[in-house]
């Protein structure tokens, strides 16, 4: 899969129809539109109803738009959000390798009954239960299609009966096993840090900031938001800091200049750091990951602008 | 085979003579003469030439003689490295079982055709990967001459899981986890050491040092390491128990002895339990200080002589 920039995944309820509309305005990365929680079953026919009038919303910023489907009614959510304009779904509570082999089949139907290019449309499989996390490599290499993983905090609280409390991170080995059998088959792991996965606030940019700061350093490369007030931040903290960039790119002048002169073992003038392959290749690695996210920054420009002149 | 003793150890390029010609003066359990990042890709194959002279600088010093070889180039590392005198190749970036096994089987065969003991020179795989840390527990059984194995840390880890080091918690919780468990259940010594908040990098911070080796040794770690000479005296120091408690070790066993000539299986000495779970933990303390002081005496003999041959020379 070709690499890509997700550093925001904002979260949306389809039948909220302000929150859709304006969703394309927050500059996040990702838009998911969100079909789960509706209890009655008109509401729900009405929310499949409005799937692809939310797509095209929700991609006028550059967004990728994903779909979140009930799990026990995947099939008809999923072919109610198969139109031109999704990157793919949100396969809910993801336990085994046969969810995502489902799911899989159920995308290639759609793509080749509805004239999409066929593997083109991507999963993003939530964890919620102690089965799913324990079966993590089957399920994030069941499928190319699987781009991202993570847990579903809350829903994994309910699933194991644990009551969310702030002192406390009950998942620290649940995410660090998604994140490592995540980046080990090369999806991106998305998630944020503890309290904020089983607690989320809104008001507090610092604070929202600093929890995916803490997040990234725990290796996820993106967040779901719950609210547009994650966007800016996750969009910050996911990327390479920018008061580093200097410091990457004099990393790599050192070392290169090391090697030619026949040492791989340089030392950073002024610290007691010693820059060798790996601290390069880490240099190198922030500054092509620091192009990406700007190329994306641009991207999304772009669709803005567009938006805008049509609008005018 | 005796439990071998690594408190200590100095990862430095082979292909550096200013590092490598002191090295046998730093007082390391071994020394881990490095083929891999630090030597630059023109001067592998001079690197691996050297692999001789190192062994004999190394071992003027008595230390633990180990080679750092490429994961890339086995076949070509392997030939350099395996001589008398060095007990363990070290194979970076382990992923697969594969790997080890190929490695086994290159080693095997040098042990025959060089005149070495079969099956003496040991293999340390490190996992500085996720795809390592998840396929930890074939790469740790893959060869029988695997005889300590820990989680994967470091830069090139960080690097894996989109990280910055030293931002001051422990992201390592989950590799960490995973190794020492699997070192456990396969009955190897587990590597590494306890996490400590450090926000510098600073490779020779010997502040640091010895309270992480003290904590690791608290917590039942016996292995050590890095690149700074400045780290050597507080791992060696560290990781060695202190005479307090060895003496505090002895009295647990007499008690112990005593409890069980009553037939008793647990008993109250000065306000703490003690049962076979602490004699056991007594007896391995005073076996390791005992390793240890044997190792601290080898190592000064080694160097004793080496200074007296050097004076002879001048």
């Amino acid at each position: 899969m070709k690499v890509f920039v997700r550093r925001s995944h904002l979260l949306v309820p389809v039948l909220d129809r302000e929150k859709v509309e304006t969703s394309w305005t927050h500059n996040a990365d990702s838009v998911i539109l969100d079909l789960t929680g509706i209890e009655s079953e008109d509401d729900r026919s009405r929310a499949r109803s409005l799937v692809k009038e939310s797509i095209r919303h929700a991609c006028r910023g550059g967004a990728d738009v994903f779909v979140l489907p009930n799990k026990a009614l995947a099939r008809a959510d999923i072919e109610a959000s198969v139109y031109p304009g999704l990157k793919g779904i949100v396969y809910p509570g993801a336990e085994t390798s046969a969810d995502i082999e489902e799911a899989d089949s159920i995308l290639s139907e759609l793509e080749t009954g509805r004239g999409i290019a066929s593997g083109v449309l991507q999963i993003i499989a939530l964890i919620d239960s102690g089965t799913g996390v324990w079966n993590i490599r089957e399920i994030v290499t069941a499928s190319p299609r699987v781009c991202s993983s993570g847990l579903d905090e809350l829903n994994l609280c309910r699933n194991m009966g644990i009551i969310p409390y702030a002192d406390f991170d009950p998942f620290v080995y649940a995410k660090g096993r998604i994140v490592v059998e995540t980046r080990a088959a090369k999806v991106q792991p998305i998630g944020i840090s503890h309290p904020y996965g089983v607690l989320p606030q809104f008001d507090d940019a610092d604070e929202i900031y600093q929890q995916a700061l803490r997040g990234k350093n725990l290796g996820f490369a993106g967040a779901i938001c719950p609210d547009p007030s994650w966007v800016a931040q996750c969009n910050t903290a996911f990327a390479p800091p920018a008061d580093r960039l200097e410091f990457f790119r004099e990393t790599r002048r050192l070392f290169s200049e090391g090697v030619a002169r026949g040492t791989a073992a340089v030392p950073y003038p002024g610290t007691t750091m010693m820059i060798d392959v790996p601290v390069d290749e880490n240099a190198r690695v922030n500054l092509e990951l620091w192009e990406l996210c700007a190329a994306r920054e641009a991207e999304k420009a772009k669709a803005i602008e567009k938006q805008e002149s049509t609008m005018a | 085979m005796p439990r071998p003793v690594r408190r200590s150890g100095l990862t430095m390029p082979i292909n550096n003579p200013r590092f490598v010609d002191r090295s046998w003066t730093r007082d390391c359990d071994y020394l881990n003469f490095d083929l891999e990042d630090s030597v630059p890709q023109s001067q592998k194959d001079y690197a691996r030439s050297q692999v001789r002279h190192a062994i004999v600088q190394g071992q003027k010093g008595a230390a633990e003689i180990n080679i750092r070889i490429n994961c890339a180039y086995p076949d070509a590392d392997v030939p350099a490295a395996v001589w008398p005198g060095v007990k363990q190749i070290n194979f970076p970036k382990a992923e697969t079982g594969a790997q080890i096994r190929h490695l086994d089987a290159l080693i095997t065969e040098l042990e025959r055709v060089r005149g070495i003991r079969s099956g003496t020179v040991r293999i340390g795989a490190t996992v500085e990967t996720t795809l390592g840390v998840a396929n930890s527990y074939e790469i740790a059984s893959a060869s029988p001459r695997i005889d300590a194995f820990g989680g994967g840390t470091g830069y090139d880890m960080s690097m894996d899981m989109g990280i910055e080091m030293f931002v001051g918690f422990d992201q390592f919780v989950y590799n960490r986890g995973e190794g020492e468990l699997i070192a456990l259940a396969l009955g190897l010594e587990r590597e590494g050491g306890v996490y400590m908040s450090d926000t510098t990098g600073n490779v020779g911070n010997a502040e640091l040092s010895i309270k992480r080796a003290e904590a690791s040794r608290k917590a039942g770690l016996r292995t050590g390491g890095g690149l700074h000479p400045n780290v050597v005296a507080p791992q060696n120091l560290g990781l060695t128990p202190t005479v307090n408690e060895v003496e505090d070790a002895h009295r647990v066993l007499s008690f112990f002895a005593e409890l069980d000539q009553r037939g008793e299986t647990e008993g109250d000495m000065d306000g703490r339990i003690v049962d076979k779970y602490e004699a056991a933990r007594a007896e391995e303390l005073i076996e390791w200080a005992s390793l240890c002081a044997h190792r601290d005496a080898e190592k000064s003999a080694a160097r004793e002589q080496t200074v007296a041959e050097l004076d002879e020379q001048n």
